[in-house]
């Protein structure tokens, strides 16, 4: 059952996914947004899985606080119903969620990501009206080690190709390698660790900017 | 609606099937059941409730969810349980409008009264007795206190934590509109019977 919407403006091409530590260092979500007010519109997804719904709430009302570009989402992982609490944009869903069509019954305005590791699951994505797709890991990235050697560009591209919605690479993405997932079909990218230092962002976010808006 | 009093509220067991243990619940006469499951992913929560909710509505029973609204909402369940550590009550009830149910964890008369203002519409008090199936963190409250929050309240107060067909009785003479089982159902050998057993013996709480 496919949804038809129109999008305002176009989703952003990057992409940060917070560094899903607030539970024990908390304040680096919030640093971060202060940073990207400043710059260029961007997706935003709230992942941290350690914090109880109160406790991410709290949080999602303190980023929704901060006015951020024009054109930019504040998602958050997979609670359609804290998203909602806090006047988010949308909900960011992994392979294993409750599908994006049951939630889009109970949030219309939203936009609904998928992450997608298969072909299942793009097909499952797509019948359930995703709106945009998240495909990792493509390079190397510490933090997904221990699932397995990365699926590469190659892949990136197959998928790409496959489906008509927007695909972000995610995993070990950085501004020296963001244009090869760009040629292989790639909306835009995602990151993690590559925004965590709060130092360098503006400089990272610029550095994207310049590969994924030519 | 809350079921009249006293009623009888299953709540699942992360090691057994939420589905079968439901069924089984409703059998013995459960007026309601909430799934609660920690760690299971939001696809099989939502497969789940979707399951029991339509054996709660063959046997017009109220159907619950622990914590996860957006499941509740998502699979058209009666209503959700809140524990203090989830989405506030009242944040809640912005969600989910007046139909829903919402049911609020408490350990003292003073969160039990937080809930009633924050629009909760019953209130699960505990844990009363020790109990295995969670790790506490404060003693076991006891019926005295138990009846104490009751007098200060007037939102019907589900007991729960420890408690079988032998203690039952006394915690609906205290006051408590229903109790709140999960393993003297769940690892009962038949837990139909165990919980039609519990059904009646909370009518000796009334005499």
């Amino acid at each position: 059952m496919k949804h038809k919407k129109i999008l305002i403006t176009p989703l952003p091409r990057i992409y940060l996914i917070s560094s899903g530590e607030e539970n024990s260092n908390p304040g680096r979500l919030v640093r971060q947004l202060n940073i990207l007010s400043a710059t260029m519109p961007c997706i935003v997804q709230i992942r941290e899985k350690n914090l109880e719904a109160k406790q991410l709430l709290t949080l999602a009302l303190q980023a929704r606080k901060i006015q951020l570009p024009t054109g930019s989402l504040l998602l958050c992982n997979e609670r359609a119903d804290v998203a909602l609490a806090a006047g988010l944009d949308g909900v960011h869903l992994p392979e294993n969620a409750c599908p994006a069509d049951k939630l889009r019954a109970f949030a219309s305005n939203f936009i609904f990501g998928c992450s997608i590791h298969s072909h299942e699951a793009l097909h499952i994505a797509e019948q359930s009206g995703a709106d945009y797709l998240l495909f990792g890991p493509v390079f190397d990235t510490p933090s997904k080690r221990k699932y397995g050697a990365p699926q590469g560009l190659k892949k990136l591209g197959e998928f790409c190709r496959t489906t008509s919605l927007p695909v972000y690479a995610l995993g070990g993405v950085t501004p020296r390698n963001a244009a090869l997932c760009m040629a292989e079909g790639a909306y835009g990218t995602a990151g993690l660790s590559i925004f965590q230092e709060t130092a360098r962002l503006i400089e990272t976010i610029e550095q994207f900017y310049r590969i994924l808006y030519p | 609606m809350i079921p009249s009093s006293p009623f009888l509220c299953v709540i699942t067991d992360e090691a057994l099937c939420p589905v079968t243990l439901a069924e089984q619940a409703l059998k013995g006469g459960a007026s309601m059941i909430q799934l609660r499951h920690k760690t299971a992913s939001g696809n099989q929560l939502y497969s789940w409730a979707v399951e029991i909710r339509k054996r709660c509505r063959q046997y017009h029973a109220l159907f619950i969810i622990n914590d996860r609204l957006d499941i509740a909402l998502a699979s058209d369940a009666d209503g959700v349980h809140l524990g203090q550590d989830d989405l506030p009550a009242a944040a809640a009830r912005k969600l989910l409008g007046t139909k829903r149910i919402i049911g609020v964890s408490a350990s003292s008369a003073e969160e039990a009264l937080q809930a009633e203002k924050d629009g909760a519409d019953y209130i699960g008090f505990g844990h009363i007795y020790p109990t295995i199936s969670k790790q506490k963190e404060h003693e076991p409250l006891g019926p005295d206190n138990l009846q104490k929050t009751v007098s200060v309240i007037s939102l019907p107060v589900i007991a729960i934590g420890g408690i079988n067909a032998e203690n039952a009785p006394l915690l609906i003479s205290r006051g408590a509109s229903a109790v709140a089982v999960i393993s003297a159902v769940s690892r009962a050998k038949e837990p139909a019977r165990a919980a039609y057993e519990l059904l009646c013996s909370l009518q000796k709480g009334r005499q």
